[in-house]
């Protein structure tokens, strides 16, 4: 696995790369794909895929307002926020 | 050396349900920060999203209304990215199994009709607002819009320029208020558009690259962002250099799109199934029952207004152009069979009013309720239709109730001819030098008389009885 | 009068002869919790509140069979007020808003949650070694491994501190700690139990279940685990039996079925003499054995481990540090604010298994990995109904083997998966499967695997309950006493 790739599969799961565990990392996604690619073999041909092992519909809701007003209980269990909003470094777009 | 533009339209419309696609919060507009947040759009540990039913019976109207095909079994997909308005990590939206795909609708550029394909409309939820300028090096997040539905609406690359794309955007527009499943309030943010651009040569096969203008929601914006970004690109191309396939904003201040920073740049979704929703299935006699109760379309009102309400072509296409005034002309009548004077008075006066202060008939004062009263008062003679100009313009400053207007300011007609009948009598007393000039041949001086009676009573005599009393008192 | 592995069974009768009070019962638990406090199977404890329920229920009198039952709910589900970890430092303080279904339905009926069971972190591992809050014990042996990732509950149970526990299985995460911890564990048929409350790994894997000492304490708890939840849309919408009705049933002439692609040659002897001597027991009880055949089940694992890390990969991404849970120190933009807090709040094996999963996720993978993965699963799934259709049962071993010593798997992740060889096919298809004590490697219990087909529960309740009232290896406690 080159390491571009491990780069770029770290950053889409934001997760940190460096000199520490880099290499374990990369060997061990190596390892598991070297394992997982077994699968090849398989023969799949006109199989549909199963996402889910229930075959059945989903049920769904009626469309009315349920939810009470929570802001305080959500805002106090923020790692940061004011009486309103939760906080972020600022983003610049 | 003739270019070309090719530019497709992504269009998310706010659905008009009560509450959102997956949860049980409210999507009521305004709301103090985070207070129509459920657990659910807040994406706690452990918690999973429901669908809403009213969401899939809306976006089966739009795909009625453009004669798409319907997916009476549809799916769901995650669409995975982080940012600070998307608490989940991803979003749930329709990939693979969207609930309508090709349809078409029409537009008129300036007289000219042209059919727009649509690819597809799927169903997808909103995220929350990021608020960055109101905190001192942070970035504020409200979660109250996330988790609202939206109906994605792809059209194909088929729109030429940018009177076609805002003549589409209308034509969207229109159509999701008269099928109510939208409120079509842009401010509010209710439909916002994405539009995709390239440019080509003239005899070129294949497209070219194109670049994405995020989040445009006037029409003003669209036409503008469009214009200058075919300028950017022809510049780009003719200096030798390529467009890159990039993400833009359009900055309205400087009429200008620059691209985005904070674009990653490998953007891979890694779209898959959301393995906690199930498909949902629109049965056979839902998808009938949707189908037989279709609000009435522009194109059926109109030519409805035509055959039934007499109304001519003119009349029938403005009132029948926007769900609102449609509204305000159907209520109006049901109170007065005469639909030529709801139509006089629409096509007139609200609309002279509607252009004076350059707004929409939603953005006004006057409701459709109010409307029909006033309509009412001058059909069953309670006010003149003189007084009744200036009692519409007391509600359309005031909002204010008609019957009120017209009770504090006094301003019922005197239709009680006796009472009518005894201040003629004592104008034409008042007045012999006249009274003789008329009556010796000066026809016009007739008017002078109904002038009098007018001005004693203020404008509020019934002109049509003071005409024939004033004839039978002077002409005998 | 000790409480110390008594069934839900037995105390259930004390409470009902005022042998004992909750108050003394529960209030003993947590004598019986401090007194192994080594065995770290506990994360947080919810003492006054267990107290406070007790005491109300000695003043109300109550007779169900699970009112004033000590529980211990694996720190997976969402408990209000009370921290809900997932043996993670990303959730060291978090404390829920709400209360996960199973939870309220098991208090509801009475139970009494005495605090949160330790767990592999997300509930990703087999040994109970990769929690932010240590590993946990084995009853069985100081340096062994519990199993995982309901360790915590395995050992609680197991030690005797409480007859019954909570347990979540995705990929064996039940059946395999039951084993190496010689109690008796169940996943259910998926669906059975709702996932509101239950924090997500593998959402199309996910089932909670109970684990208790006997197979009809088991069915007393699954009969209040069950519901049909509007808030959950793969909840089952089936009529749920009552599981204790068929325990007694005798299981002559029932077919139990041996899968003939499970290379047990490759088992160590002492492990495959246990696994013979439960089919001699069965055939003594008149059961017929039928060799049957899963063509697709060596791919069980692979499937796995790439199902299981996509979903997880996606579930994990709203640990962000925004809304919730830890958050980096000074976070210098929001790319460092992701960055930091994930890859200090996660540790190794989630990592991991969130970098596999958006690998196997990303595009130009997509269609080899995770659509051949669910492509698999399908010829799984169908292999299993095909199977059904000639047997009541299947059959296996839990586990490879005994408990190990922790530390010992070494760095390579592969050893590990391993463990859940015969457990992960029921996962993949969504069938229910349990797993009973039915022997010793070494003095260290070892269990026995049934699976049973879609909704049938009852049936492999049934065959486990035969085997115990007939055998007596889960009456064995790591004191070397029997109880009975």
């Amino acid at each position: 696995m080159d390491k571009k790739t491990v780069a770029t599969i770290a950053y889409l799961s934001r997760i940190a790369l460096n000199e520490g565990n880099e290499e374990k990392i990369t060997s061990d996604l190596e390892n598991i794909i070297k394992f997982v690619d077994q699968l090849d073999a398989a023969r799949v041909d006109g199989v549909e895929p199963l996402s889910n092992p229930l075959e059945k519909k989903a049920h769904t809701r009626e469309d009315k307002v349920t939810a009470e007003n929570r802001k305080d209980t959500f805002l106090e269990r923020s790692p940061r926020s004011n009486e309103d909003y939760f906080l972020v470094p600022r983003v610049v777009e | 050396m003739s270019w070309e533009t090719v530019i497709g339209l992504e269009i998310h419309v706010q659905l008009s349900t009560k509450s959102k696609l997956f949860s049980g919060g409210s999507t009521g507009f305004g709301a103090e920060p985070n207070t129509h947040v459920d657990l659910i759009d807040m994406g706690l540990p452990g918690v999973l999203p429901v669908a809403n039913r009213e969401a899939f019976h809306k976006a089966i109207r739009f795909g009625l209304a453009t004669n798409a095909e319907i997916n009476q079994v549809s799916s769901f997909d995650r669409k995975n990215y982080f940012y600070p308005d998307l608490p989940k990590g991803y979003q749930i939206t329709q990939m693979t199994m969207p609930i309508v795909g090709k349809g078409s609708i029409k537009i008129d550029v300036d007289g000219i009709e042209k059919i727009i394909n649509i690819t597809r409309a799927h169903l997808e939820e909103d995220a929350g607002k990021s608020i960055h300028d109101l905190f001192d090096g942070e970035t504020g997040v409200d979660l109250n819009r996330a988790g609202t539905p939206l109906l994605e609406i792809v059209s194909e690359p088929e729109i030429s320029n940018a009177k076609e794309a805002v003549a589409y955007f209308k034509a969207i527009r229109q159509l999701v208020t008269f099928l109510d499943i939208c409120d079509g309030n842009m401010a509010q943010g209710s439909m916002r558009c994405d539009v995709n651009v390239s440019i080509k040569k003239e005899d070129a096969t294949e497209l070219g690259t194109r670049a994405e203008i995020k989040n445009i929601n006037s029409f003003k914006f669209i036409e503008r962002a469009i214009n200058y970004e075919i300028e950017r690109q022809i510049r780009i191309i003719e200096s030798g250099e390529s467009v890159i396939q990039e993400t833009r904003l359009y900055d309205s201040v400087k009429n200008e799109t620059r691209s985005m920073r904070s674009k990653e740049e490998a953007n891979d979704y890694r779209y898959f199934p959301c393995p906690d929703l199930l498909p949902v299935v629109i049965s056979d006699k839902e998808f009938s029952e949707i189908k037989d109760n279709l609000p009435e379309l522009p194109d059926e009102k109109e030519k409805r207004y035509i055959k039934e309400s007499n109304l001519d072509e003119a009349e029938a296409k403005i009132i029948s152009s926007s769900k609102t005034m449609a509204n305000m002309f159907e209520e109006a009548c049901a109170k007065t069979n005469d639909s030529k004077l709801v139509a006089n008075w629409l096509v007139g006066d609200v609309s002279a009013l509607l252009n004076k202060d350059n707004i929409d008939i939603e953005e006004s004062k006057l409701s459709s309720n109010n409307f029909a009263v006033l309509i009412e008062r001058i059909s069953d003679s309670t006010i003149s239709g003189k007084i009744a100009k200036s009692v519409l313009e007391e509600v359309w400053e005031s909002g204010e109730d008609v019957d009120k207007i017209i009770k504090d300011k006094g301003l019922v007609q005197i239709q009680d001819e006796s009472v009518l009948e005894d201040i003629s009598q004592n104008i034409i007393r008042d007045n012999p030098s006249q009274v003789e000039a008329y009556k010796g041949g000066k026809d016009k001086l007739f008017g002078f008389f109904v002038g009098q009676v007018m001005k004693e009573t203020q404008g509020k005599a019934n002109p049509k009885s003071v005409n024939d009393i004033l004839k039978k008192l002077l002409d005998n | 009068m000790s409480i110390q592995y008594k069934s839900i069974k037995d105390l259930s009768n004390m409470l009902l002869k005022r042998d004992i009070s909750h108050e003394e019962l529960i209030k003993e638990t947590f004598s019986l919790i401090e007194s192994n406090i080594d065995l770290n199977a506990f994360i947080t404890l919810n003492k006054d509140s267990a107290i406070e329920k007790a005491i109300s229920l000695d003043n109300n009198k109550v007779e169900s069979t699970l009112s004033g039952i000590p529980i211990a709910q694996k720190d997976l589900f969402c408990t209000k007020d009370l921290r809900t970890t997932c043996g993670s430092n990303m959730l060291s303080s978090f404390v829920p808003p709400y209360s996960a279904t199973v939870i309220t339905n098991l208090e509801n009926a009475g139970c009494i949650s005495v605090g949160k069971t330790n767990m592999d972190e997300f509930a990703m591992g087999s040994s109970n070694e990769t929690s932010f809050f240590g590993n946990v014990e084995n009853p069985w042996g100081k340096n062994l491994v519990p199993g995982g990732s309901s360790g915590g509950s395995a050992s609680a149970v197991s030690s005797g501190i409480v007859p019954a526990a909570t347990g979540t299985d995705t990929g064996g995460s039940i059946r395999q700690p039951a084993s190496l911890c010689g109690i008796t564990g169940l996943k259910p048929t998926y669906g059975r139990i709702s996932r509101w409350g239950m924090i997500a790994f593998a959402s199309s894997l996910d089932q909670a279940g109970p684990m208790a000492r006997t197979a009809e304490d088991c069915a007393i708890l699954l009969n209040h685990m069950c519901s049909h939840d509007l808030k959950d849309t793969t909840s089952l919408d089936e009529p749920i039996p009552d599981f204790t009705e068929d325990l007694d049933k005798p299981i002559k002439g029932m077919k139990i079925g041996i899968v003939k692609e499970f290379d047990l040659s490759k088992l160590d002897n002492d492990v495959v003499k246990v696994f013979e001597d439960s089919k001699n027991h069965y055939e003594s009880m008149g059961a017929e054995f039928v060799e049957i055949s899963l063509p697709n089940i060596s791919l069980s694992v692979p499937t796995y481990y790439v199902v299981a890390p996509a979903e997880c990969s996606s579930n994990l991404s709203r640990f962000d540090g925004v809304k919730f849970g830890t958050r980096c120190d000074d976070p210098k933009n929001l790319e460092d604010l992701y960055i930091r807090t994930r890859s200090e709040g996660f540790g190794d094996e989630v990592k991991r298994r969130i970098l596999i999963g958006s690998y196997v996720l990303s595009a130009g993978f997509y269609d080899a990995y995770y659509k051949k993965a669910q492509q698999v699963r399908r010829l799984i799934k169908n292999d299993f109904d095909n199977a059904f259709s000639q047997v009541d049962v299947i059959m296996s071993p839990t586990t490879r083997g005994a408990a190990f010593e922790a530390g010992s798997k070494g760095s390579d992740p592969i050893q590990m998966y391993l463990e859940d060889l015969f457990t992960i096919p029921a996962n993949l298809a969504g069938l229910p499967a349990l797993s009973l004590p039915n022997g010793f490697v070494n003095n260290k219990p070892i269990g026995l695997q049934l699976i049973g087909n879609f909704l049938e529960e009852s049936k492999i309740l049934q065959f486990a309950h035969n085997f115990q009232k007939t055998s007596d290896f889960h009456l064995k406690t790591p004191r070397g006493e029997n109880i009975s």
